[in-house]
């Protein structure tokens, strides 16, 4: 595994490690996947370059707006659950379908 | 028809606006146009005259309508001349030192734009010789030399090892990234267009074609995944007008590949209306090259029995002849006539691109369509959540007429997906290969993930896969095979690494087709638990039928 593009460690501001990710976009190319460990937390583009939150993990609360913020397949009530596992890995693909807002 | 004279070069060769000639037939190697002997079709006026209208942007306006354009007919591979190199603004990069030459990326590119070779490494240290010195460092640096042809192939050819190269066809290729998300090497990336980057691009690919074939010695004949190394299985050019990463472009190349394993260019495809007719026939672009016909949504295996038998007549029983239809014309509008044609026992063979909705058309719900699903028939709202039905099983109904072979597969599963098309042409009546096919717009999934989400599809019940082959035994569990898909003797399948059970849901909530379940806590809807049953129901149900409940 190679160093993240960019790190910070989770201080309890939500609101720094959303704007944080928010660079995802405009630093990664398309995203793919997100690991989640005990302590930390990691965004993957299609090339395998990612950034990386640390001092935050899938026991703590608010992991769940992170994840939502990078599109996330996940399970909100599972999310917290111990695992055995080194990281819980969920996919980014998921995308608006078309017309998906269509009225009849 | 006479071809307008042209003073400037074919468009088969290099032009001021194609000056590598990457827009050329042949996708390994260079080739002629495929010319056909019927006094209704001049190839080489078509592709000169109308090719060019439409390549120089008058086709539609100032080409007049003769006999020619009025009669819609449109030669073998023309997508080869079409270029596609402006429409997405990253590529991706070959990484040679990486690279195990699995040939998963060749294998899943929808659009035959990332393609493979393998030569000895003698012949290709000549081979480099003959190319101009101030490109010969930057084409070599491009090749690798991977434990499977280098080192395998030295025991097996003399002691000479084989290189491998991965080239992208910067004309064909549309930026999904699908090759680089099933590369497990990290031996692909996306990059940028830049001008470097195309021009390199560009020119490699033009070095990859003059350098001839692929030496067959390298190839392994018990390795499937290595087809697509010989320029008799890429059946299905570039070019063709499929959304970017488009599942069912990966299934139909896959299935060209197959059949031309065994029998070249020497069988034909009856197509029903759908996606698969728009993007293979976008007027004047055609990629297959094989014979090709299309009539309506719902008659194609009435035609093609019609076909059949003409075959027949002409002592061309074992020419193959393939129906390639989507969900809506085999579940649904030309069910009937699927029907027909397997009580015929006739020899024909079908692929059916199932993408649970009719995509073509706007994202109408089919008889395929999961409970659930949001579609324009079945419009989630306040009343009704989506899709109230249940999915029809083709599979299914398939088994219960006589004598019929069966598959369910996913592009995803590369070896069960060739041997379920293998097997259907084995067979000696009428068979059909059901293949999940990622819809990217209808399913609301990223352009990379075609190959993800097929098998997360397989793993959570909601397409399981299974061969029926009525050669196996006299009885239905013996001819049923659910082989591939995981844990077969259980309920669901559960995450080794997580020790989670991977159900239905979690595939729904990873698709925007079903966003609109999960409440703003992310619990499912009483409809999805529905559909989670629904499809627990019908695994238990293969299960029991295979004897494995």
């Amino acid at each position: 595994m190679t160093d993240p593009l960019e790190s910070i460690d989770f201080a309890g501001d939500l609101d720094v490690a959303l704007e944080f990710l928010k660079r995802t976009r405009w630093e990664l190319r398309a995203l793919r996947k997100v690991h989640v460990f005990r302590d930390r937390l990691r965004v993957f583009d299609v090339n395998g370059d990612y950034f990386e939150i640390r001092g935050i993990g899938y026991a703590d609360a608010d992991v769940v707006p992170l994840l939502r913020a990078v599109n996330t397949a996940f399970d909100p009530h599972t999310i917290q659950v111990p695992t055995d596992a080194e990281y819980k890995e969920f996919f980014t693909g998921r995308r608006h379908a078309w017309a998906e807002d269509r009225v009849m | 028809m006479i071809a307008t004279p042209h003073a400037g070069p074919s468009l088969n060769e290099a032009s001021d606006k194609d000056p590598f000639n990457n827009n050329c037939y042949g996708t390994t190697v260079d080739r002629a146009y495929k010319m056909v002997s019927l006094p209704v079709l001049d190839v080489n006026d078509f592709n000169e005259r109308i090719i060019r209208g439409y390549e120089e942007g008058y086709g539609e306006s100032q080409l007049p309508a003769d006999l020619s354009v009025a009669r819609s007919l449109i030669p073998a591979g023309t997508a080869s001349l079409r270029d596609f190199s402006y429409i997405a603004p990253e590529i991706p990069e070959y990484i040679p030192a990486n690279c195990t030459g699995c040939m998963d990326c060749v294998t899943e590119c929808p659009d035959t734009a990332i393609l493979g070779k393998v030569l000895g490494e003698d012949e290709w240290e000549a081979k480099l010789q003959a190319i101009p010195e101030a490109d010969r460092e930057m084409y070599r640096e491009q090749w690798s030399k991977t434990k499977k042809y280098y080192d395998g192939g030295k025991k097996k050819a003399g002691g000479i090892g084989g290189m491998f190269q991965i080239i992208i066809d910067p004309s064909k290729c549309k930026g999904c990234a699908e090759c680089v998300t099933v590369c497990d090497d990290d031996a692909l990336k996306m990059v940028a267009k830049t001008d470097d980057v195309m021009l390199k691009a560009r020119k490699s690919h033009r070095i990859f074609k003059d350098i001839g074939p692929s030496n067959d010695k390298y190839i392994s004949g018990n390795l499937l995944i290595d087809m697509m190394l010989k320029e008799q299985t890429l059946i299905y050019t570039g070019g063709a007008g499929s959304c970017a990463g488009c599942g069912e472009g990966t299934a139909l190349r896959m299935m060209c590949a197959a059949v031309g394993s065994k029998v070249g260019e020497d069988w034909g495809i009856v197509a029903a209306t759908g996606c698969n007719t728009v993007y293979t026939s976008t007027y004047p672009y055609n990629p297959y090259l094989v014979p090709w016909t299309n009539s309506l949504f719902e008659n194609a295996p009435t035609y093609a029995i019609g076909v059949r038998m003409r075959w027949d007549q002409m002592g061309w029983q074992k020419k193959p002849l393939w129906i390639v239809g989507g969900d809506g014309a085999m579940y649904d509008i030309g069910f009937q006539a699927l029907s027909r044609m397997f009580a015929s026992g006739m020899n024909i063979k079908v692929l059916v691109l199932d993408t649970q909705v009719y995509s073509n058309t706007g994202g109408q719900a089919s008889t395929a369509s999961f409970t659930g699903q949001n579609t324009k028939m079945s419009v989630h709202g306040s009343v009704f959540g989506g899709k109230q039905e249940r999915r029809k099983e083709i599979a299914q109904i398939a088994m219960m007429h006589p004598r019929t072979y069966v598959a369910q597969t996913t592009a995803a599963h590369i070896n069960h997906f060739y041997k379920s098309v293998l097997g259907a042409m084995e067979f000696d009546g009428p068979a059909i290969v059901a293949c999940y096919t990622t819809c990217q717009p209808e399913h609301g999934v990223a352009d990379n993930m075609a190959g993800e989400q097929a098998r997360l599809a397989v793993d959570t019940r909601a397409f399981p896969m299974l061969i029926y082959d009525p050669r196996a035994g006299d009885t239905i569990k013996t001819r049923l095979s659910l082989m591939g898909n995981p844990n077969m003797k259980g309920d669901w399948f559960v995450n080794p690494k997580t020790n989670e059970e991977v159900t239905f849901i979690d595939f729904a909530r990873s698709e925007g087709r079903f966003a609109k379940h999960f409440d703003k806590d992310g619990n499912p809807s009483q409809t999805l638990l529905a559909a989670k049953q629904d499809r627990l129901e019908n695994w238990r149900l293969l299960q029991e039928l295979a004897g494995l409940r």
